[in-house]
C-alpha cells in the first residue's frame, strides 16, 4: 500500500488544527469530524524501550495502520454503498490536488479530514446522524436523494463549504442570500460560494458587548467572542500571571515580616 | 487654659517611639485591608451578576450555549443584584453579631493572635466565595450565603483588635486627634480595595477576590510577625503607668462627674507579674461600665446614618440627578473625606477640652443642619461636592469618633484600669451596636425610598441623628456641668 510509505508526519495532528473556530466548543469543532483512526494511531508510538529495537516493530505497526486506516474510515464515507462516481463533482475535486485521496464515498487528505462527501444516489431522506463527521468538507453532493424537509439547520459548522449539489427540487440552504451564485439544471441544483452574512446586515450591534459575528454554515452565522476576549459572556480579557504576582507578593510579605520581626518582636516577651 | 495641654501634647509628640510609629501603620493597614475586601465585593457586583445570569441580549443571530446563556443561578441581572444586597444584609448582621463575640475573644486570648487569624481566615473564606467556586464552575446560592455569614464573623475580629492594639499604645491626652487620623483607615480600604479591583477585573472577576484576598492573607502574616499589642510586650512601661506621672493628663475624659472631686490618682507602675495578672471583664461588666450603653445606642443610631450614606450615595447621585454612576462614586469620596477632617479636627478639639461629648453634641447640631441643606442640593456638582463634605464633616466626624477614641476611652476608664482587659470588648460592643443599626437601616432606608421617597429618607435621617444626641444627652450634661466647675476652680484659684 502506498499509504504506508508515507506515515503522518504528526499523530497528534487529527484535524485542520484549533483555529479560532475552536472557541465554538468541542461538540462542533473540527477536531471530532475525523474519528476513528487519527485516535488510535495516537496510542501507537506509547511505550518505553529503546529506539533500535522497535524500528522493526515501527515498521510492522505502520503497514498494520496503514490497512487499519482504510479500514476505520468515518462511518459517514461508509453510509452508503459503493464509492465515488468517477465522473462526479467530488471526483473531479478530489483529483485537482495530489494528496488527496478516494475512500469509499468520501475525499480525505492525507490527515484523514474529509475535504469531500458524495451521497448521491443514496435513497437518503435525511443526510442522517452521523452527518456532523464531515463538518470540514469543501463540496457536498447529495442529488438523486428523496431529501425531505429543511436542511437549513443540516449544515450548522459547514463554514468550509464551498459547492453544494442538492436534487432539483431542494432549495439551498439559507436561500439564494446565503450563495454566491445558485444554478438549476434539470436533474440537480449546485450552490456555490458561502456569503459571509455578518458584513452584509449592516447592523453593527448584532452580537451582545465583547462579541462578534462569525459565519457558521450556510446563511448561519453566530456570536463568539471577539478578538482578545474569553470566558464567559466574553467578559475576560488577557490572562492573569499567577506567577509574578505570587512572587512579588510573597517576596514582600516574607521581607516586611523579617524586617518587623527584627525591630519590633524580637525582644518583645512570648505570652 | 486649655493651652498647656497642646504644649504637653508637643513633647507627647517627641515621645513616640519608632514602635509607635510602626503599631500606628500596622493598625491603619490591617484594619484597611479588612475594609478593602469588602469593598471590592461592592466593586465586582456588576461582574458577579453578569456571570450569573443567562445573557438578555435578543438577536436573530445563534449564541452559543457554552459562551452565552450556560448559567443559569438567577434568571436576570435585576435578581441576581437582589441577591447581592441580601448578601450585603446578611454580612452586616454576622458582622455585628461577630463584633460582641470577637471582642470577648480578643480580651481573652492575644490580641496580635486574634488578629492574624481573623485576617488570614477571613481571606481564605474571601478566596473560597470569589475565586474557587469560580474555577470549579459550582455556583450555589446557599453557599454564598454561609460564605459571607462566616465571613461576616471572621472579619469582626478586626476592629476591636486593632482599636485595643492602639489603646494600648496612645494615651488619653493625644488620642483624640491620633485616632482622628487613624480612623481614616476605612477610607483608605475603600480607595485600596477599587484600585485594586479595577487593575484586574478585566482578567475575571475571580481576580479581584484572588488579589485582595491574597494581599489580605500576606497582611495577617505581616501582623502575627510584626505587631507589639501593647507595650508592656517590650517591657515600657504602659500608658496609664507614665501618664499617671504626669499631673493632670490621667484625668479620664470619660467619668461620671461626681468622681471628679474624689478622684485619687493611682501611681501604680506597671511590672511584669501584674500583666500576668491582668484578668479579662466579663461581657456583662463591660456594658455596666459607665458610658458604654448610651453611646452603643448612640453609635446605633448614627452609624445607621453614616452606612446609608455609604451605601446609597452614589444610588441617590445617578437616581436623583441623573448623574453617570462612576462619576457620582467618584463624587462621594468627598464624603469620606470630610469624615476624616472632621474626625481629626474634632478629635483635636476634645483633646484640648478634655472633654468629648459636648464636641459631638455640637457637630451633631450641626449634622441636622448640613443634612437639611444637603437635600435640598441643586443639581451642580462641585456645589453637591461641597455640601457633601461639610456632611461628612458632621456626621462622618462624630461617628469615627465615636467608634475609635470614645471606645478607646471607654475601654481604659479608671474603674478598670489596674485588674482587667477590657478595651476589645467595649469597642466591640459600641460598633456591633453600631453595626446592627447599620444593618438595620440598610433595609429601612431602601424601604422608606420606595414607599415615601427620598425626602423623607432624608428626615429619617434627621430623626436618627436627633436620637444620637438623645442618647447622650446625659453624658453632655455632665461634662458641660464639669467643664464649668473646673473654670470656676480656676478662677477662684487665681
Amino acid at each position: 500500500a502506498p499509504r504506508a510509505g508515507k506515515p503522518p508526519s504528526s499523530p497528534t495532528a487529527t484535524g485542520p488544527g484549533p483555529g479560532p473556530d475552536a472557541l465554538r466548543g468541542g461538540a462542533a469543532g473540527p477536531g471530532r469530524a475525523s474519528s476513528g483512526a487519527p485516535r488510535e494511531r495516537k496510542m501507537a508510538p506509547h511505550g518505553p524501550g529503546s529506539l533500535t529495537t522497535l524500528v522493526p516493530w515501527a515498521a510492522a505497526l505502520l503497514l498494520a495502520l496503514g490497512v487499519e486506516r482504510a479500514l476505520a474510515l468515518p462511518e459517514i464515507c461508509t453510509q452508503c454503498p459503493g464509492s465515488v462516481q468517477n465522473l462526479s463533482k467530488v471526483a473531479l475535486y478530489c483529483k485537482t490536488t495530489r494528496e488527496l485521496m478516494l475512500h469509499a464515498r468520501c475525499c480525505l487528505n492525507q490527515k484523514g479530514t474529509i475535504l469531500g462527501l458524495d451521497l448521491q444516489n443514496c435513497s437518503l431522506e435525511d443526510p442522517g446522524p452521523n452527518f456532523h463527521q464531515a463538518l470540514t468538507t469543501v463540496i457536498i453532493d447529495l442529488q438523486a436523494n428523496p431529501l425531505k424537509g429543511d436542511l437549513a439547520n443540516t449544515f450548522h459548522g459547514f463554514t468550509h463549504l464551498q459547492t453544494l449539489i442538492l436534487p432539483q427540487d431542494v432549495n439551498c440552504p439559507g436561500g439564494i442570500n446565503a450563495w454566491n451564485t445558485i444554478t438549476s439544471y434539470i436533474d440537480n441544483q449546485i450552490c456555490q460560494g458561502q456569503k459571509n452574512l455578518c458584513n452584509n446586515t449592516g447592523d453593527p450591534e448584532m452580537c451582545p458587548e465583547n462579541g462578534s459575528c462569525v459565519p457558521d454554515g450556510p446563511g448561519l452565522l453566530q456570536c463568539v467572542c471577539a478578538d482578545g476576549f474569553h470566558g464567559y459572556k466574553c467578559m475576560r480579557q488577557g490572562s492573569f500571571s499567577l506567577l509574578m504576582f505570587f512572587g512579588i507578593l510573597g517576596s514582600t510579605t516574607l521581607s516586611i515580616s523579617i524586617l518587623l520581626w527584627g525591630t519590633q518582636r524580637r525582644k518583645a516577651k512570648t505570652s | 487654659m486649655a493651652w498647656p495641654n497642646v504644649f504637653q501634647r508637643a513633647s507627647l509628640l517627641s515621645q513616640f517611639s519608632h514602635h509607635h510609629v510602626v503599631v500606628f501603620l500596622l493598625t491603619f493597614f490591617s484594619y484597611s485591608l479588612l475594609h478593602a475586601s469588602r469593598k471590592t465585593f461592592s466593586n465586582v457586583k456588576v461582574s458577579i451578576s453578569e456571570q450569573w445570569t443567562p445573557s438578555a441580549f435578543n438577536t436573530s443571530i445563534e449564541l452559543p450555549v457554552e459562551i452565552w446563556s450556560s448559567n443559569h443561578l438567577f434568571p436576570s441581572a435585576e435578581k441576581a443584584t437582589l441577591f447581592l444586597g441580601t448578601l450585603d444584609t446578611i454580612f452586616l448582621f454576622s458582622y455585628a453579631v461577630g463584633l460582641f463575640i470577637s471582642g470577648i475573644i480578643g480580651d481573652r486570648l492575644n490580641l496580635r493572635w486574634v488578629l492574624s487569624f481573623g485576617m488570614c481566615s477571613s481571606a481564605l473564606v474571601v478566596f473560597v466565595f470569589g475565586a474557587l467556586t469560580e474555577w470549579l464552575h459550582f455556583y450555589n446560592k446557599w453557599l454564598y450565603c454561609c460564605l459571607w455569614i462566616v465571613n461576616g464573623l471572621l472579619q469582626s475580629t478586626g476592629w476591636p483588635c486593632v482599636v485595643a492594639v492602639m489603646g494600648n499604645w496612645f494615651g488619653k491626652a493625644g488620642r483624640g486627634v491620633v485616632f482622628g487620623l487613624w480612623s481614616a483607615c476605612a477610607s483608605v480600604g475603600n480607595i485600596l480595595g477599587a484600585c485594586l479591583a479595577y487593575s484586574v477585573l478585566q482578567y475575571g472577576y475571580e481576580y479581584a477576590f484572588l488579589v485582595t484576598a491574597s494581599v489580605q492573607f500576606a497582611g495577617g502574616i505581616v501582623i502575627f510577625f510584626g505587631l507589639l499589642v501593647s507595650p508592656e510586650e517590650i517591657g515600657l512601661s504602659g500608658i496609664e503607668a507614665e501618664e499617671n506621672f504626669e499631673e493632670d493628663s490621667h484625668r479620664p475624659l470619660i467619668n461620671d462627674g461626681e468622681n471628679e472631686d474624689e478622684y485619687e490618682p493611682n501611681y501604680s507602675i506597671q511590672d511584669d507579674s501584674s500583666v500576668a495578672q491582668v484578668k479579662a471583664i466579663s461581657f456583662y461588666q463591660a456594658c455596666c461600665l459607665p458610658g458604654v450603653i448610651p453611646y452603643s445606642l448612640a453609635y446605633a443610631c448614627l452609624k445607621l446614618v453614616n452606612y446609608s450614606f455609604f451605601f446609597w450615595l452614589p444610588f441617590y447621585l445617578s437616581n436623583n440627578f441623573g448623574w453617570k454612576e462612576a462619576e457620582a462614586d467618584k463624587l462621594s469620596i468627598w464624603y469620606d473625606v470630610g469624615g476624616i477632617i472632621g474626625g481629626t479636627l474634632q478629635g483635636f478639639i476634645s483633646d484640648v477640652l478634655q472633654k468629648r461629648a459636648p464636641v459631638l453634641a455640637l457637630s451633631l447640631l450641626l449634622a441636622v443642619g448640613s443634612l437639611i441643606g444637603y437635600s435640598r442640593s441643586p443639581n451642580d456638582k462641585s456645589v453637591n461636592a461641597l455640601l457633601m463634605t461639610v456632611t461628612g464633616f458632621f456626621i462622618g466626624g462624630p461617628s469615627n469618633m465615636i467608634s475609635s477614641a470614645i471606645s478607646a476611652d471607654l475601654g481604659r476608664q479608671e474603674l478598670i484600669q489596674r485588674s482587667s482587659e477590657a478595651l476589645a470588648t467595649v469597642t466591640g460592643i459600641v460598633d456591633g451596636s453600631g453595626s446592627i443599626g447599620a444593618a438595620v437601616g440598610q433595609y429601612l432606608v431602601s424601604l422608606i425610598r420606595d414607599k415615601l421617597g427620598w425626602m423623607w429618607v432624608f428626615y429619617f435621617f434627621i430623626l436618627m441623628t436627633s436620637c444620637t444626641i438623645v442618647f447622650i444627652s446625659p453624658l453632655i450634661v455632665r461634662e458641660i456641668f464639669s467643664l464649668v466647675l473646673r473654670r470656676q476652680a480656676h478662677i477662684l484659684r487665681e
